[in-house]
């Protein structure tokens, strides 16, 4: 609770972390804010060549498919990798001032929400392009959303005072992440492993749940079903006291190691 | 000459402490010690830690930079803090800053505490000195609202005229410090650690400098200052410690302690110049 309260105290320096984010990563391309949105409809691109001519999925509009899942695999990848790094990128604050550390891994995952929405432009006009069903499900996508980043911000905090203690960790997650890209239905669809002894792994994957509820009112307009909500909003709980837990035990540790 | 004999004119910590007036504490610190686990604590791959506590050899040496430390500091006290290096000076900050925990004993401050441990204290070297006063003074906890306020009376303080527009990687140590000490004193914080900052300012800006420190000192900060010039501590300080390995080796007046300390050290001119008024 007071840990709370400092941080709502703290909430223009999370602002301005995230602008500054931004901005940072909007300057370096010629692009600029356009390549935020053209990236992920590229990835789509390719994916669609190589699946829907090459490798024949039988699913119904393949580019949405696939694009509701690569946005938010990119939200969820890259807001791991850089609120992960974050504490150690900002050791030079974290030595000289008593800032509580939090600030680092929520801005960065808050710089990387914003990127997911401003992704969503290019999303919706594939929708309209492709002429594809548009419900009032659509209006559940911020819940969706929302869990999404609860999720992502639990696993987060989990992993950045690990980064500290460990210097390879950097180097498993980024294999983790590789492995669970494909663990995860997000440019397949999960029935082509039914059967298999890939099912129950890939049913039972944390980040399942949480990709379905964010793909359920996009691409099936529908809101999610409950086995879908209420597995999801577990496992993001869960991730979230890990998190706390893991971020609250390591906090007195980590500037001795920065 | 052995540093008990120069500690012995010097009372124990707090007999001498003119300033226990039963004044309101600001800083109290109850029995407190900070350990470096040196051979933990560096950065391990997960691997090697894997194989170490395996074998069992997770080893490492304790360095013990402070030692049950009690310290108590009132308003508007300045106190001095005198040392070798390696003393614990610079970890003593730290702690009362908040930067660092404590291994074992109690850390108490009443109100805002604003430090700067160190030149360019917490800057980024890509922004340029204006967008790190804003990021810096929201890292101490202010608003933007509260930023947008001071921010042309800190640009005006720092002296550093166009430079605010460059980015502070092209600064020089001074101008570092210069923006370092105008944000950190825009607003009067209840307790201000300085460690080593006012050493690299020119001239007129340390008399600046000297006279915000006094203005704050009125207004009832209670300021730590960290030095290795015996003539600061003099000029500044109610009050002096002197940290050697880690303890308080003696608390009192600058004169005593900065004379006791200059003896141990070998300083012969600060000695000679703290005796030389007592000479009618």
């Amino acid at each position: 609770m007071e840990t709370m309260r400092e941080l709502f105290r703290y909430r223009d320096l999370i602002w301005e972390l995230v602008t500054r984010d931004l901005k940072v990563r909007y300057r370096r391309s010629a692009l600029g804010f356009l390549w935020s949105m053209l990236q992920p409809l590229l990835t789509m691109g390719v994916l669609m060549i190589v699946f829907s001519s090459i490798f024949r999925f039988d699913i119904k509009n393949y580019p949405v498919y696939a694009l509701s899942g690569i946005l938010f695999w990119n939200f969820f990848q890259q807001s791991i990798v850089v609120s992960m790094n974050s504490l150690r990128v900002h050791a030079y604050v974290l030595q000289k001032l008593p800032v509580p550390m939090a600030v680092f891994p929520i801005s960065t995952v808050l710089s990387g929400l914003v990127n997911l929405l401003l992704a969503l432009v290019p999303l919706l006009g594939l929708l309209i392009a492709t002429g594809h069903k548009m419900g009032p499900s659509l209006l559940f996508l911020p819940v969706s959303i929302l869990i999404a980043t609860l999720f992502t911000l639990g696993a987060g905090m989990m992993l950045a005072p690990l980064s500290v203690f460990f210097t390879d960790i950097v180097e498993m997650v980024t294999v983790g992440l590789m492995l669970f890209f494909y663990l995860t239905p997000i440019f397949y669809p999960k029935e082509i492993v039914q059967g298999t002894s890939y099912y129950p792994i890939i049913h039972y994957n944390p980040l399942r749940s949480i990709l379905e509820v964010f793909r359920d009112p996009i691409y099936y307009s529908k809101i999610p079903p409950l086995s879908h909500l209420s597995l999801s909003l577990l496992v993001t709980v869960l991730a979230l006291a890990i998190g706390y837990w893991a971020f609250k035990r390591s906090i007195d540790r980590i500037p001795f190691y920065l | 000459m052995s540093s008990a004999i120069a500690a012995a004119p010097v009372s124990p910590p707090f007999a001498a402490a003119p300033q226990t007036q039963g004044e309101e504490e600001v800083v109290s610190l109850d029995g407190l010690s900070l350990c470096y686990r040196l051979a933990q604590q560096r950065v391990f791959s997960f691997k090697e830690y894997l194989i170490n506590m395996i074998r069992g050899s997770l080893t490492y040496n304790d360095l013990w930079a402070l030692q049950d430390i009690d310290l108590k500091v009132c308003r508007s006290e300045v106190l001095g803090v005198i040392g070798r290096n390696g003393a614990g000076k610079s970890t003593l900050l730290k702690v009362i800053s908040g930067v660092l925990k404590p291994t074992s004993g109690q850390r108490r401050v009443a109100g805002k505490i604003s430090p700067i441990l160190e030149l360019g204290t917490g800057f980024d070297f890509e922004l340029t000195g204006l967008e790190n006063i804003y990021l810096n003074a929201l890292l101490r906890g202010h608003s933007r609202v509260e930023v947008h306020g001071k921010v042309d009376e800190i640009i005006e303080f720092s002296g550093l005229g166009d430079f605010i527009h460059s980015p502070v990687r092209n600064y020089s140590t001074g101008m570092m410090a210069r923006l370092g000490f105008s944000v950190a004193t825009a607003w009067v914080p209840e307790v201000l650690v300085l460690d080593e900052v006012l050493s690299v300012g020119d001239a007129r800006f340390l008399k600046r400098c000297h006279q915000r420190l006094e203005a704050f000192r009125e207004a009832g900060t209670t300021i730590f200052i960290v030095s290795h010039n015996p003539l600061e501590i003099l000029h500044h300080c109610s009050r002096c410690l002197w940290l050697d390995g880690g303890q308080i080796q003696a608390d009192g007046t600058p004169q005593e302690v900065v004379r006791a300390y200059a003896v141990s050290a070998g300083d012969d001119e600060t000695v000679a110049m703290l005796d030389a008024p007592a000479d009618p």
